[in-house]
């Protein structure tokens, strides 16, 4: 593409008008292809493991390989993954792990986030500070004195530890994610509901929530896809309550093919179900984060 | 912004604050000190065999000690579960003395045989154990408390009935020598600590109570022969990986900028990889890359090989990087995807269209519009992007079984995992810590210069 056609003179104008407007079609074609080419970049490699997870062990094992139309479905595979031993306990695990997480890491996150989206106090800027930077440090970072920490105890191999762990992880996501969820709330609204008579508790019940509740839902199936996806804390609390990528894990090295696809379309799961709901969220909560 | 200034915001934050604290700031110091400090170094010798007494010296762990006397000490219950207690038990007798009187105190159950016990196991009643060997003195000392040590206020004959008021369980205290760095050191120990050889006068330090700065964990972290490999391969990965994704990131998120039809639906697949864990990544790019795989079929089946090649094998370590790199690009590249779209989103379009008014082409509205005005959340992604890098850690196990290619989170894992080493994995942590505060360090400030620019 030039530079020729810099609109310069008036009589031109319809003309550099029309180039632009082709331009802008080529351009949009040129997108769309983009679009495609990147779709199929994610989508080609989930597509080849859920075949793999459902079609027979035989065919898992044949070579050459080939998408799902082209090979027998079957649910043999995933089923000899579901009934590999430790599976189901695991997956149990994780689906506990996660609700726990998720329940303590909302719970505790949300007045804080409320506080630093509505009141303006000494120390807020620290505290924001201190949580984006507790939120950068690694996971791997804290997994280990943790781990020790709770066998000093003699409190780990359970979810319950493993739960504390994982809120310690996701808090800070969770507060500055909460925090511009209620901050999408104008003040107003609520000062409003307080002239008409309400009292702050129920300006916040019956005005806010409703409005943020579903900011919070998402930033809560955040929390549960982060938790059922970590693995380093997971394998390092866990010797025999393992969650579900733990347990995957530490049977990788000796386990078949039809059990790793399997276990591995199994784990994506629920983040081609949750990430449906919550798309329209993300910029808003990692946005926010971000900052 | 209502600008209240009292308690109820610091309420709001204190169950943040304090789960941050318990949770975060405890065992990050914690993690510190695993990594420089040995809580087993030594063993603290005690003047008398009581906790509360002045320390005498230590002694190291592991050291020869010689036994010089043992004496019982109160122990609290919880704690007689530990490995090694030597206990005995002493009982509050009243017996006939050999005086005539009545004898009240306290006598090993080494001198009582039990004879009566309460249903529930409690002693009530013995009679003194007659002493072997000719030489033995045939009468037993009765003691004013629970400690051969004690003011003796009674002696009983062997076989003398003695009710029992009260029993208790001592931990044996020893009295050691032993040698720290070739001078004699003398003191108490409980018996927990030590080790005690069958002949009973010798023994050894079992373990340590008294702690001491030490660097043998990160010399050993650093000859480790993974060292080197998990620290080349972190910085390859970091360098292939996220110039890669920042490209693939822009693209992205300008293909979702310019809101094509089924936007929605674009948005959801390039949003997907954002929710797979690490370990799912890796198995799902084994599936491509394993030996008859989804490439080897591919290729195959296209006809530019005859027989599958190795990509995963020791060999082929090169392939195993290009792999990994994939396989990052693939699951890390949504988020910031999200942040730059967040940035995008708040340049105005008036600048955009003024720019493409002018005549601008594509390229050159990235280059000298879009890029320079993006360049704070760019700055954000990059250094939470370099962050999280070093914690790539699932998808080298998947994909090289962690050997052939190791990284630092891999090398933490297997310290702490396979070699049950936790000082060494820690001070691979607090390196990974120190790596990480440094780019986070460059995070905070890019923020503050994101807010003194958005504040003017």
């Amino acid at each position: 593409m030039s530079n020729e056609n810099l609109p310069q003179v008036a009589p031109e104008v319809l003309a550099v008008h029309q180039k632009m407007i082709r331009r802008q079609k080529r351009q949009r074609g040129f997108v769309y292809a983009l679009a495609i080419a990147i779709c199929l970049w994610i989508t080609v490699p989930i597509f080849f493991i859920f075949s793999m997870a459902f079609t027979t062990q035989e065919t898992v094992r044949a070579y050459p390989k080939g998408f799902l139309p082209f090979i027998p479905f079957s649910t043999e595979t995933m089923r000899f993954f579901l009934n590999s031993e430790g599976i189901i306990p695991g997956l149990i695990n994780s689906i506990l792990v996660a609700i726990i997480t998720l329940v303590l890491s909302t719970l505790i996150a949300a007045p804080a986030g409320y506080a630093i989206s509505r009141y303006i106090f000494p120390g807020r800027n620290f505290f924001r500070l201190s949580i984006l930077a507790v939120r950068a440090f690694p996971i791997v970072v804290l997994s280990i004195p943790l781990a020790v920490m709770f066998i000093q105890l003699g409190f780990f191999d359970n979810i319950y530890s493993l739960s504390l762990m994982h809120t310690a992880l996701t808090l800070p996501t969770t507060v500055l994610v909460l925090s511009s969820v209620f901050a999408s709330v104008p003040y107003e609204l609520e000062e409003a509901a307080q002239v008409f008579g309400c009292t702050p508790t129920q300006a916040f019940r019956q005005v806010v929530f409703p409005l943020v509740l579903p900011g919070i839902a998402a930033s809560a199936i955040f929390t549960f896809v982060m938790s059922w996806n970590e693995v380093f804390a997971a394998s390092i609390l866990t010797i025999q309550n393992r969650t579900l990528p733990a347990q995957v894990l530490s049977s990788l090295s000796n386990s078949s093919e039809a059990y790793q696809f399997a276990g591995g379309f199994f784990m994506l799961i629920p983040s081609l179900i949750f990430m449906f709901f919550i798309r329209k969220y993300l910029f808003n909560m990692w946005g926010q984060v971000s900052k | 912004m209502p600008n209240k200034r009292n308690w109820v915001p610091y309420l709001l934050i204190s169950p943040t604050l304090i789960y941050v604290l318990l949770f975060f700031a405890y065992p990050m110091v914690r993690g510190l000190l695993l990594a420089i400090y040995d809580d087993e170094a030594n063993l603290a010798l005690m003047q008398e065999a009581n906790l509360e007494a002045d320390l005498a010296d230590v002694i190291p762990q592991s050291a020869s000690i010689e036994v010089l006397g043992r004496q019982g000490n109160l122990v609290p219950e919880e704690e007689l579960g530990e490995n090694n207690l030597l206990t005995e038990i002493w009982f509050r007798i009243e017996a006939p003395d050999v005086s005539g009187g009545t004898a009240e105190g306290w006598a090993s159950e080494s001198r009582i045989r039990v004879r009566e016990e309460a249903e529930d196991g409690t002693p009530l009643m013995g009679t003194v154990r007659r002493r072997l060997g000719s030489n033995a003195d045939p009468l037993t000392s009765v003691f004013a408390e629970p400690n051969e040590n004690s003011e003796v206020v009674g002696q009983l004959e062997a076989r003398t009935e003695a009710q029992i008021v009260e029993s208790i369980t001592l931990e044996v205290w020893f009295l050691v020598r032993g040698e720290n760095d070739g001078r004699p050191v003398e003191g108490w120990s409980p018996s927990r600590y030590i080790q005690i050889f069958e002949d009973e006068i010798t023994g050894r330090v079992d373990r340590g109570n008294a702690g001491e700065f030490t660097t043998k964990y990160i010399e050993k972290m650093m000859n480790d022969r993974f060292f080197w490999p998990a620290i080349r391969s972190t910085a390859l990965l970091l360098l292939i990986i996220i110039p890669t994704q920042f490209v693939l990131a822009v693209v992205m998120a300008l293909v979702i900028q310019a809101q094509l039809k089924f936007n929605s639906f674009i948005l959801y697949i390039f949003a997907i990889p954002l929710g797979v864990s690490e370990l799912a990544v890796g198995i799902l790019w084994f599936a491509i890359f394993t030996q008859n795989g989804l490439l080897n079929s591919f290729l195959q089946t296209v006809g530019f090989i005859d027989t599958p090649s190795a990509w995963l094998t020791a060999d082929s370590r090169n392939w195993i990087l290009v792999a990994i790199w994939l396989a990052e690009v693939w699951r890390a590249t949504s988020i910031v995807m999200v942040i730059v779209v967040s940035g995008l989103q708040a340049i105005s379009s008036e600048v955009l269209e003024a720019a493409e008014l002018f005549g601008a082409n594509l390229w050159q509205r990235l280059r000298y519009v879009i890029l320079p005005l993006l360049r704070p959340s760019l700055q954000v992604a990059l250094i939470l992007r370099t962050i999280l890098a070093f914690q790539v850690f699932a998808v080298v196990i998947a994909l090289s079984g962690g050997d052939v290619v190791t990284v630092l989170a891999n090398e933490t894992y297997r310290q702490y995992f396979d070699l049950r080493n936790s000082n060494v994995a820690a001070a691979y942590a607090v390196l990974i810590l120190i790596i990480s505060m440094f780019t986070a360090v460059i995070y905070l400030r890019a923020i503050r210069t994101q807010e003194e620019a958005a504040a003017t």
